[in-house]
């Protein structure tokens, strides 16, 4: 297969970026994006910020403690949209698969693209720069032969840096990498690596497949193959949604299911509104559930039939909320569904030509 | 033996007891009838052994005796008769001689001894029932009762008698029948699940009828018994399904309409609909029920507005048109009642008015979903 020319670039610190960009009193400050109050939780941080600690879903409470002079931002999710779309215009001068992963991230593939530049380290200083020029905001860029490396190498130098990896520098770039590095790699499985005396990209590489199978399931071979340059999943344009969903973090804990059914009536309104304004409707419902102590659970339903109205959510979701007692008070309720309807059916189910319509039967 | 009989009449009584016979049997004596003479008193039998059905008929004869008579050969002889006396004997070679006004005709027989004999039943409990009764329960429920031989419960009608009433109860797992007596009811409790076939045979003969049925059952079988008829089945074996448990409790949304004109706009609407789903759907705001159907294979349409009265919230819910159009033809009522929850929970259609007192029927049927 042809050598791709695949780009990560990622915003630095972008919503408390957008708003340092926005409120010049705050720049050079310490600034959390996110709610203040008692069970606030932080969504992004700024530099200044995170060299005390502050994280991104780290509660506001520790935040605040670790960091006493942090300021507070509320989050306006339409600013960083239209910053993201004027991001997203750049990137198509250059190529048309792009392929964004949130309002902040996206992968390019610059290997064919319309300025006709070989070097994909050149585009990608041109695209940060303009990013610079058009928006005022810093971005990071890693460039490699695979999305994977792309995506761990912009993490390298950031922020306001970029890196490439060369095809000859690939298997010496990941055999040095550290496992907490690796993209799809989080706690729990850089912890089990670890037990296993995996501590690195070579340690990983002298697993065989099969042992890597045994200890990480189906997982196992998506390592076996990374940690060798191998990582064919393509950038694909206007991904599509996969699920859709909609929490609430709670003032106060809740046990009382009078109460938890009220919060779960306004989260199935306004998914059915979102599912509406996107046209899309889901098989499977998830009830996710945080408890005081932070625990999480997840309760799921999947239906044989498509649903989008809020009063079909709730039912499934109160199905689910009354399946098992809750275990503890709780500080966070959230409903998603997925299994879209936009989810490309599988050969399989084209070749049978799915009934469009589902007669219900009763449950006996 | 020997017995005279009017045509008419033998003919009338064995068309009814034909219907217990199978068309293609295994057994090669359930071919015939069994004809069981005492004096005047001529009990002819029908049988597929699941069913036996038996009836009394008076003829003029002081012989006795027990033979099995070709169903088929002598239903089609006696067809072809104007009404007249006919006379019956039967020889020594094993051939019974008809003779009419007409000629003669002999029918080979066999011994009425190889004919099975009917089940006889065990401390039966009992209960009587109008006929005619009996026959509108059956015809009420019968329809929504399954063909899947996978649950064989639900291929038959569920009968639930006690002290305070008789319910009967058919559902396919798609639409479900409850019909209830409170004026009629049974020293006991009991349950048992009929086979759909002996009770359509009931429900043809009772139709009209004012005669008393005793119905006596035990675990296994049941017997009915009318006027010079008698019937014995064996039951379903199984239990039924818990059909209380899948009545929606709560129906916050209530719409009442004329049933003669949704159902003549369900089944207009329907030629439009899909085929192989017969969907229909069905939208209601405010005093509006709109009825739509679309087959988008072949770009067909349709959509009816009718005025209803209606209590609820505005809902839109889509049903298979067959099961819709069964129901309301089963139904004798000037208007009805669709009480309905969610677009995924079972309506609930009821009668409003034409009910007898004591009488209640209460039927279900689960809606379609799309699936894209």
């Amino acid at each position: 297969m042809r050598m791709r020319k695949i780009i990560h670039i990622d915003m630095d610190a972008f919503y408390a970026s957008v708003e340092q960009l926005d409120n010049p009193e705050l720049r050079g400050k310490p600034i959390a994006v996110g709610g203040s109050s008692q069970r606030g939780v932080v969504s992004a941080a700024s530099y200044e910020a995170r060299k005390f600690g502050v994280r991104s879903a780290m509660s506001s409470v520790i935040a605040k403690r670790n960091c006493p002079d942090l300021i507070f931002v509320k989050s306006r999710f339409d600013r960083y949209r239209e910053i993201s779309q004027q991001i997203r215009s750049i990137f198509f001068e250059y190529t048309d698969l792009v392929e964004p992963l949130s309002l902040d991230e996206a992968y390019l593939d610059v290997t064919e693209n319309k300025m006709g530049n070989p070097s994909a380290t050149m585009i990608a200083r041109e695209i940060r720069a303009k990013i610079k020029e058009k928006t005022g905001l810093n971005a990071s860029a890693g460039i490699s032969i695979n999305k994977f490396i792309a995506k761990v190498a912009s993490d390298i130098n950031k922020p306001n840096g970029q890196k490439t990896v060369h095809p000859e520098e690939v298997s010496e770039f990941l055999e040095q990498l550290e496992i907490r590095k690796f993209y799809g790699v989080g706690k729990v499985t850089a912890e089990k690596m670890y037990r296993l005396g995996i501590f690195t990209g070579k340690d990983l590489k002298s697993k065989s497949e099969e042992y890597l199978a045994d200890h990480f399931g189906k997982h196992g071979p998506y390592y076996y193959n990374v940690v060798r340059g191998i990582h064919e999943s393509e950038v694909k344009p206007n991904r599509m949604r996969k699920s859709l969903g909609a929490e609430r973090t709670f003032s106060e804990n809740i046990s009382s299911e009078i109460f938890m059914l009220e919060k779960l009536t306004n989260i199935a309104e306004e998914i059915e509104r979102r599912l509406q304004k996107s046209k899309v409707a889901g098989k499977t419902v998830t009830l996710k559930i945080k408890y005081s102590d932070f625990t999480l659970q997840t309760r799921s339903k999947t239906i044989s039939y498509y649903i989008s109205s809020k009063e079909l959510i709730l039912e499934l979701a109160k199905e689910l909320l009354y399946q098992e007692k809750m275990k503890d008070s709780v500080r966070l309720l959230g409903i998603s569904l997925s299994n879209l309807n936009t989810d490309k059916p599988s050969a399989k189910e084209k070749e049978e030509k799915k009934e469009v319509v589902v007669q219900l039967k009763f449950d006996f | 033996m020997k017995f005279i009989v009017s045509s008419s009449y033998l003919l009338k009584q064995l068309q009814i007891l034909g219907g217990v016979i199978n068309n293609n049997n295994t057994l090669p004596i359930l071919d015939n009838f069994l004809f069981d003479l005492n004096n005047d008193e001529l009990t002819v039998s029908a049988s597929d052994l699941e069913t036996t059905m038996s009836a009394k008929l008076n003829v003029e004869s002081d012989s006795e005796g027990k033979i099995a008579v070709p169903a088929k050969l002598l239903l089609d002889t006696l067809k072809t008769f104007p009404e007249q006396p006919l006379t019956f004997v039967a020889e020594d070679n094993h051939t019974i001689e008809l003779s009419s006004n007409h000629g003669k005709y002999a029918l080979a027989y066999a011994d009425g001894e190889e004919f099975p004999n009917p089940v006889s039943l065990e401390d039966p409990s009992n209960t009587v029932i109008e006929g005619d009764i009996l026959s509108s329960a059956i015809s009420k429920t019968i329809f929504a009762s399954g063909n899947d031989d996978l649950r064989p419960v639900m291929s038959g009608v569920f009968f639930q008698f006690s002290t305070e009433g008789l319910t009967f109860v058919a559902t396919d797992a798609h639409k479900l029948v409850k019909y209830s007596r409170e004026d009629v009811t049974a020293s006991q409790t009991a349950e048992f699940i009929m086979p759909k076939k002996p009770l359509n045979l009931l429900k043809g003969i009772l139709a009209g009828s004012e005669s008393e049925v005793l119905i006596e059952y035990n675990e296994s079988n049941a017997k009915f018994t009318f006027d010079d008829t008698t019937l014995i089945c064996r039951l379903i074996d199984g239990k039924y399904p818990n059909y209380e448990a899948v009545i929606p409790k709560e129906n916050p949304n209530k719409l009442t309409i004329e049933r003669n004109q949704f159902l003549s706009s369900v089944r207009r609407v329907s030629i439009f609909s899909n085929k192989t789903t017969h969907q229909v759907r069905l939208k209601i705001a405010g005093a509006e029920l709109n009825i739509s159907a679309e087959d988008v294979d072949y770009s067909n349409k349709a959509e009816e507005r009718l005025t209803c009265g209606y209590q609820g919230d505005d809902m839109q819910i889509g049903f298979n048109s067959r099961f819709l159009t069964e129901m309301l033809n089963n139904l004798n009522s000037d208007e009805v009642q669709l009480e309905m929850s969610l677009p995924n929970r079972a309506g609930i259609l009821t009668p409003i008015d034409g009910l007898d007192p004591g009488e209640k029927i209460t039927m279900l049927v689960m809606p379609v979903m799309l699936n894209s």
